[in-house]
């Protein structure tokens, strides 16, 4: 690479290197683009799940996070003990009434911005669970991104679900200041999976038999 | 009619005249007790308030072989029944289910109370154990036990208004007023849990010129395994004094089974001890087989001891792995995990699901086994020993687990029993008390398999046990394997549920049959029954009783956590903050097995 000390002199034309392998090199090596969009990109691609869990469906999440399944393809295996460095929680398993206090005061403890996933059905609505220490759905009191069903949903589902809530980050924009762009969080509206999913639904006409491994 | 007042007068004369029963006749005189039958055979005694804490203290202290097992305890309430033939009239039963280890016999001791004086003497002097069991009872029924050192709410909140399990508490949510979380509610909750050592009687004095310190693990923590916190003094890093609080898993299980129907209740078993899938739904079919007089094809029998066995390996296996890692290594849960998929894929070719399959049935199981079962498990149990051989060296004999487990945390098999502690926490004392050898139940008397024993009581034995108890699992499975009969996988019997197919369409009488079993129910013939089971993680029993309907009319869920983590101050004080941490990996324990 060439470079020189002299002082700029009025008038010059600055140097253009205008030879192929500068251009590819170019190519290859410089991203342009909106502050607001990486930092979408790199939240969406490095999410740290808060290590909570309270129920069954905690093991499945667990299990997610295992070789089998392997949840650091996603960039996510980094769990976080802390709620303070965490971006986005699971909701695994029934919320109680005794644990709802609870629940309420670690999800305050996250720094924005911060999603909640609602694992499984007592998360999503107190599932089998309509009984008197059982909040029906975390969503009585915490805002929810993704709802998924299941008791308990496979780590596979579990994936399902971080991939779309990566969607809906990486979708997501927050202006780098107020004086630059809007305030608040631009959203975009989430579809819903029974809808989206419902060809590919329909489309599955076999079933496997039970009587077969 | 006759013959059944015979048959009946028979029985009681069978039981006045067994062991423990004489004793107490000869000592307390016979016109203190009324016997009651019960399905499952076990002598049960009504005995008045004034006299009760005496024969229990008798039973615990005076007598040859004396009951060292306070197996349960927990009240009925009595003012909906119908069915209460023989019975002293009451509208709150206490009752203590005793077990006495070296005679192998259990007896059940009941005490009637009135509505108006819900009060009796407190036995948490005779059986350290008894005491979460009676704030259990005073939480969900408003019995106060005189002479109990904290008699403070368990499961539930200690703002919560009612005691749940009475009958006229709402069982649903939606039958009470809306959650709404306000900020002054969290405010309040969060001082309820404050740690106020006075409360809980702790001495706060150092007698010297220092403060103790008051540290909270939980309700939320990385290594509690679940939602539950233990409240410590420390001085240092030694904890002086330690309180252990429960109840953020409670899912009204018991009070749930008094609406589900018989049948529709077999999920809600899964989820209480989560981790062991269809191990939960045995002691609960079990126990209504009994009272329905249902007995089990041989086919049945040994599918459900092999799904059971598999359990237990995915049980201990999560144990394991977690126990590791709670001594700082990372490896060993990931390879264990591994090995839990393995197996998690036999479960759900066999019954489709993963953690809770359901799968039991009353009467037998939900379907037969699929084709090429046998080539799955043949393959896991050629493949799982050679993966324990390699967790030997990776875990059992790393020095720093050893270090860090070998001679702490431990206790007799004496304090165990006081203690209530079954399942490999005994066992690695030093006893070989396991109900699948002492009282076979099920069809375990026709497998060969041994009872691992531990040798100090120590962490590092009750994991040693465990491991074991694997290899004796696996098996047990090669044996269910080789020796699969033929035959039925559900009983013909008219309260199999649901019942076979192909009588439905025999003629009218059994296709009603069929529809009002399958639409209503079974309707279980009135009466009260347990049978308990070897769980993974100690004795489980479902203690039912039916008033003759389609739903049970008391469900009594015996857990073996419960008791285990009522331990946790006992092996923890005088330790280090590490130890403990080490001594809850140790119990083994699952939130949901502890609270229901």
């Amino acid at each position: 690479m060439e470079w020189s000390l002299d002082k700029v002199q009025k008038g010059a034309q600055p140097r253009v290197n205008d030879s192929p392998a500068a251009a590819e090199a170019v190519e290859k090596n410089v991203l342009m683009g909106k502050v607001e969009d990486w930092v979408a990109w790199g939240q969406a691609n490095s999410l740290w799940p808060y290590n909570f869990g309270i129920s069954c469906c905690y093991v499945e999440f667990a299990s997610s996070l295992m070789p089998d399944y392997d949840l650091a393809r996603f960039g996510a295996e980094v769990i976080r003990a802390t709620p303070r460095q965490a971006d986005f929680m699971v909701i695994a398993g029934t919320v109680f009434r005794k644990m709802a206090p609870v629940v309420q005061r670690l999800y305050d403890q996250m720094l924005e911005p911060k999603w909640v996933i609602s694992m499984g059905s007592c998360a999503n609505s107190g599932g089998l669970y309509d009984v008197y220490s059982v909040v029906q759905g975390v969503d009585k009191f915490l805002p929810v991104d993704i709802y998924m069903q299941g008791c308990p949903p496979s780590p596979n589902s579990f994936h399902h679900a971080f991939t779309l809530l990566q969607e809906i980050v990486a979708s997501e924009r927050r202006s780098a200041s107020w004086i630059v762009g809007p305030e608040g969080v631009q959203k975009i509206a989430r579809k819903s999976q029974r809808e989206t999913m419902r060809e590919k639904r329909l489309d599955i006409v076999e079933l496997r038999s039970p009587d077969e491994v | 009619m006759n013959t059944e007042a015979l048959d009946v007068t028979a029985m009681q004369q069978d039981l006045a005249r067994s062991g423990a029963v004489i004793e107490l006749f000869n000592k307390f005189g016979e016109s203190l007790f009324t016997i009651q039958i019960t399905a499952d055979e076990i002598p049960t005694l009504w005995v008045s308030r004034a006299h009760s804490y005496g024969v229990l203290n008798f039973l615990r202290n005076n007598i040859n072989q004396p009951y060292l097992l306070l197996y349960d305890l927990t009240a009925i309430d009595e003012r909906h029944r119908d069915h209460r033939e023989g019975q002293p009239s009451s509208e709150f039963t206490v009752l203590y289910h005793l077990i006495s280890p070296s005679r192998n016999d259990d007896i059940r001791i009941k005490v009637a109370l009135d509505d108006a004086d819900l009060v009796l003497s407190t036995v948490s002097t005779l059986w350290r154990s008894a005491n979460w069991y009676e704030r259990e009872v005073w939480d969900m029924f408003g019995i106060v036990f005189e002479g109990h050192p904290n008699l403070h709410r368990i499961l539930m909140p200690s703002t919560w208004k009612g005691h749940p399990l009475r009958k006229e508490h709402p069982c649903r949510a939606t039958e009470m007023e809306d959650f709404n979380l306000t900020d002054e509610w969290v405010e309040e909750e969060q001082e309820a849990l404050r740690f106020d050592p006075e409360k809980w009687g702790i001495e706060t004095d150092t007698g010297k010129d220092t403060d103790y310190m008051y540290l909270n693990l939980g309700p939320n923590h990385p290594s509690a395994h679940g939602a539950f916190r233990v409240m410590m003094q420390l001085e240092g890093e030694e904890i002086i004094n330690s309180v252990a609080e429960i109840g953020f898993h409670h899912r009204g299980a018991e009070k749930i089974g008094e609406r589900q129907s018989w049948h529709s209740y077999i999920p809600y078993t899964d989820r209480v001890d989560y981790v062991a899938g269809v191990m939960n739904n045995l002691p609960y079919v079990l126990s209504l087989e009994k009272m329905a007089g249902i007995v089990v094809p041989e086919r049945a029998k040994v599918i459900r001891i092999m799904l059971c066995e598999l359990s237990r390996i995915m049980s201990h296996l999560l144990f394991y792995g977690t126990f590791a890692q709670d001594l700082g290594q990372m490896s060993p849960v990931l390879y264990m995990f591994i090995d839990r998929e393995k197996g998690y894929k036999i479960i759900e070719a066999i019954t489709g699901g993963r953690q809770h399959p359901s799968w039991f049935r009353i009467g037998g199981v939900a379907q037969d086994l699929p084709r090429g079962w046998d080539k799955m498990v043949a393959e896991f149990v050629d493949y799982l020993p050679k993966r324990l051989d390699h967790y030997n060296d990776m875990v059992m004999r790393n020095s720093i687990v050893k270090q860090r487990s070998k001679g702490l945390g431990s206790f007799t098999t004496e304090e165990g029993w006081d203690w209530a502690a079954t399942g490999p926490m005994l066992r690695a004392t030093g006893c070989d008390w396991d109900i699948r050898k002492k009282r076979p139940y099920a069809g375990y008397d026709q497998f060969e398999f041994e009872v691992p024993e531990g040798v100090n009581g120590d962490i590092y034995d009750r994991c040693a046990v465990r491991v074991e108890e694997m290899r004796q699992s696996i098996r047990i499975i090669k044996q269910c394997l080789d020796n699969m009969p033929e035959g039925p996988y559900k009983a013909d019997h008219r309260l199999t549920t649901p019942p076979p197919k192909e009588l439905a369409m025999q003629d009218i009488e059994t296709l009603i049959q069929h529809f009002t079993t399958v639409t209503w129910g079974p309707v279980i013939p009135p009466g009260e029954c347990v049978v308990p089971i070897e769980a993974t993680k100690g004795m489980n029993g479902y203690y039912l009783i039916s008033d003759g309907s389609t739903s049970s009319y008391r469900t009594r869920i015996r857990t073996p956590s419960f008791a285990h983590l009522q331990m946790v101050p006992f092996m923890g004080n005088g330790l280090m903050i590490a130890d403990l941490i080490a001594i809850i990996a140790s119990i083994d324990f699952v939130m949901a097995d502890v609270d229901r």
